[in-house]
């Protein structure tokens, strides 16, 4: 801070820049919050208050929005489509990627240099939606597209960025656990299993809270898939349909409870473990 | 015998990763390297149609006015996201009362699904019971409802939209980036006297310089990639006017929403695809050749 200055003006310059430093930093921190609070508050109107606008509290708060939404919107059924593909395409990509990521950073074989650049590809290369289209066949070949098993494998095989992270955090995992533990009789598998899973939790951890919110926030793709079979939609699908429903256009309110009930979890999760969110998020996916 | 064991091994846990990402990762776009040169309308029999899909859309005026909607959206995010996220990581990158929990509170769009989001800022665009019109009406800051989603707003709304999911995250890469800098430059400045805005331009933008840049490429590339918001809040309509590349592949391929049908048309949109990938490699590379240049002179 530089408050060497011995000058009033310059003191006057200081103070004047210290407002409109705080002015600019308050206007956008309410800028963000604004549409986030909007959804909670507007949650708890009626459909009519909320159409008439204008008013920043509910004038009765309607808890019952929200047994609504849970029960006739069917979003207890979207939430559990939503936490089930969440949860498998977590525990498959950690999976996945942690085993790729074992093999590459400690043996060696034909072919390693392909599989780098390959994964190093699948980052820079995107046709965009296209890639959907002979995705989704694939899944209908195979019979996948009944359940919400299609996503989810889809979901898991874009696991690129999860294995580079994690290749970072096996440097940090020494070579001399391995050999001790061959010594005292592990094998491959058992010290994958036994030493270095539970050496890379808290890296586990990061990537898995990513994956989640990845998957759990997830649109385009159980869109697609659930075009034909409303019962499989998530979340962020069902919320959306509400759009078009009967009647729904009107049904502001509903559309409020359901957004607040498929951000609400993870903004949760988010205040609670809000380091490794950003930790995980510096340099990657979304813009 | 050792090591066959252990090359084994290795196969065995390549394998899930490389199955995967060669089966709907690399097949894909094999897949829509071929179909380019058809003519499929998802059903029945491809035709071999050569280069028919290429000329057809170099007469697309569709097509044309989605690439001038991709950048002008791109160009409109890009130029309000980067100057605002960038003041926020310098103040923020200092020492600064209750810097940690405005950091979390600029950073939480990004946290929220962006069709989740979509649909709230669709709520308040809405023209006609939108809260932001209710809302202006009432204090009569407007005469008449403005339009958000027509014809002369839908562009500016998605990109106020976009915005808003984008800050936090670029704030965030520009405050790793300003980290990079070390604190004794600064100090030596205000030794000779330099105020906040000359170290801003004289030291911070200079030694940000390589991080800048990839900021900015990254910036470019998801800009011109993304569509999800438009889709959920536009479909890109009106009449158009937010349709950006990227959707209009997707329409090619599926239909919008439950109440729109298009025809599907498998063949040309690979065609599209291949050509909207490339529009956006092309400018990435372009950018990335003009700023290695620039850094030369």
């Amino acid at each position: 801070m530089n408050v060497h200055s011995k000058s009033g003006t310059f003191q006057g310059g200081y103070v004047a820049g210290q407002l409109v430093k705080w002015i600019f930093l308050l206007a956008t921190a309410l800028v963000t919050l604004f549409p986030i609070v909007m959804a909670i508050l507007g949650s708890f109107k009626t459909n009519a208050e909320l159409t008439a606008g204008a008013t920043i509290l509910p004038s009765v708060w309607q808890f019952s929005n929200y047994v609504t939404a849970w029960k006739q919107a069917n979003f207890a059924r979207f939430t559990w489509n939503s936490l089930f593909v969440s949860v498998a395409v977590t525990v498959g990509t950690l999976l996945v990627a942690s085993m790729a990521a074992y093999a590459m950073d400690r043996t060696r074989f034909p072919g390693k240099k392909l599989y780098a650049a390959l994964q190093a590809g699948t980052m820079f290369i995107s046709i965009g939606a296209v890639v959907l289209r002979p995705q989704f066949d694939l899944m209908v070949k195979l019979g996948l597209n009944k359940s919400l098993w299609g996503v989810i494998i889809i979901l898991i095989s874009a696991h690129a960025t999860t294995y580079f992270m994690l290749i970072g955090f096996f440097k940090a995992i020494p070579r001399d656990l391995d050999e001790a533990a061959y010594i005292d009789g592990c094998n491959f598998y058992t010290v994958y299993w036994r030493i270095v899973l539970p050496l890379l939790r808290p890296a586990l951890g990061v990537t898995a809270l990513f994956t989640f919110r990845g998957a759990w926030n997830e649109y385009i793709l159980p869109l697609v898939f659930t075009m034909t079979n409303p019962k499989l939609q998530t979340l962020t699908v069902g919320l959306a349909n509400l759009r078009y429903g009967v009647g729904a256009a009107a049904e502001t309110q509903l559309m409020m409870a359901g957004a607040c009930l498929s951000f609400l979890p993870i903004l949760v999760v988010y205040i609670v473990a809000n380091k490794s969110f950003m930790q995980v998020t510096a340099g990657a996916v979304k813009g | 015998m050792r090591k066959r064991i252990s090359l084994f091994n290795s196969y065995v846990f390549i394998f899930p990763s490389l199955f995967l990402t060669l089966a709907l990762g690399i097949y894909p776009i094999v897949w829509a390297l071929r179909y380019m040169f058809y003519e499929y309308p998802g059903y029945g029999q491809e035709k071999f149609v050569g280069l028919a899909n290429f000329s057809r859309l170099l007469r697309d005026t569709e097509f044309w006015h989605s690439v001038a909607n991709t950048f002008v959206y791109a160009a409109g995010k890009i130029i309000i996201v980067l100057p605002i996220s960038l003041l926020l990581a310098v103040i923020l990158n200092r020492g600064l009362r209750g810097k940690g929990l405005l950091r979390a509170v600029y950073f939480m769009p990004t946290i929220i699904s962006t069709s989740v989001m979509s649909i709230v800022f669709f709520t308040i665009f809405n023209s006609y019971n939108g809260l932001l019109n209710q809302f202006l009406l009432k204090y009569g800051l407007t005469s008449k409802a403005i339009d958000w989603l027509g014809p002369d707003y839908a562009m500016l709304t998605v990109i106020i939209t976009a915005v808003w999911g984008a800050i936090g995250n670029y704030m965030l890469l520009f405050i790793a980036g300003l980290q990079g800098i070390p604190e004794d430059v600064y100090e030596s400045a205000s030794i000779d006297g330099a105020n906040a805005v000359q170290k801003f331009w004289h030291i911070t933008i200079p030694m940000l310089g390589p991080v800048l840049q990839m900021i900015v490429m990254l910036a470019i590339i998801t800009a011109l990639k993304g569509y999800e918001s438009i889709m959920v809040m536009t479909e890109g309509g009106p009449v158009g006017k937010t349709t950006v590349m990227y959707l209009y592949v997707y329409k090619l391929f599926f239909p919008v929403s439950v109440t729109s049908s298009t025809v599907q048309e498998i063949g040309y949109g690979s065609a599209v695809g291949f050509v909207t990938a490339l529009i956006v490699g092309v400018i990435t590379i372009f950018y990335f050749y003009m700023s290695r240049r620039l850094n030369q002179d």
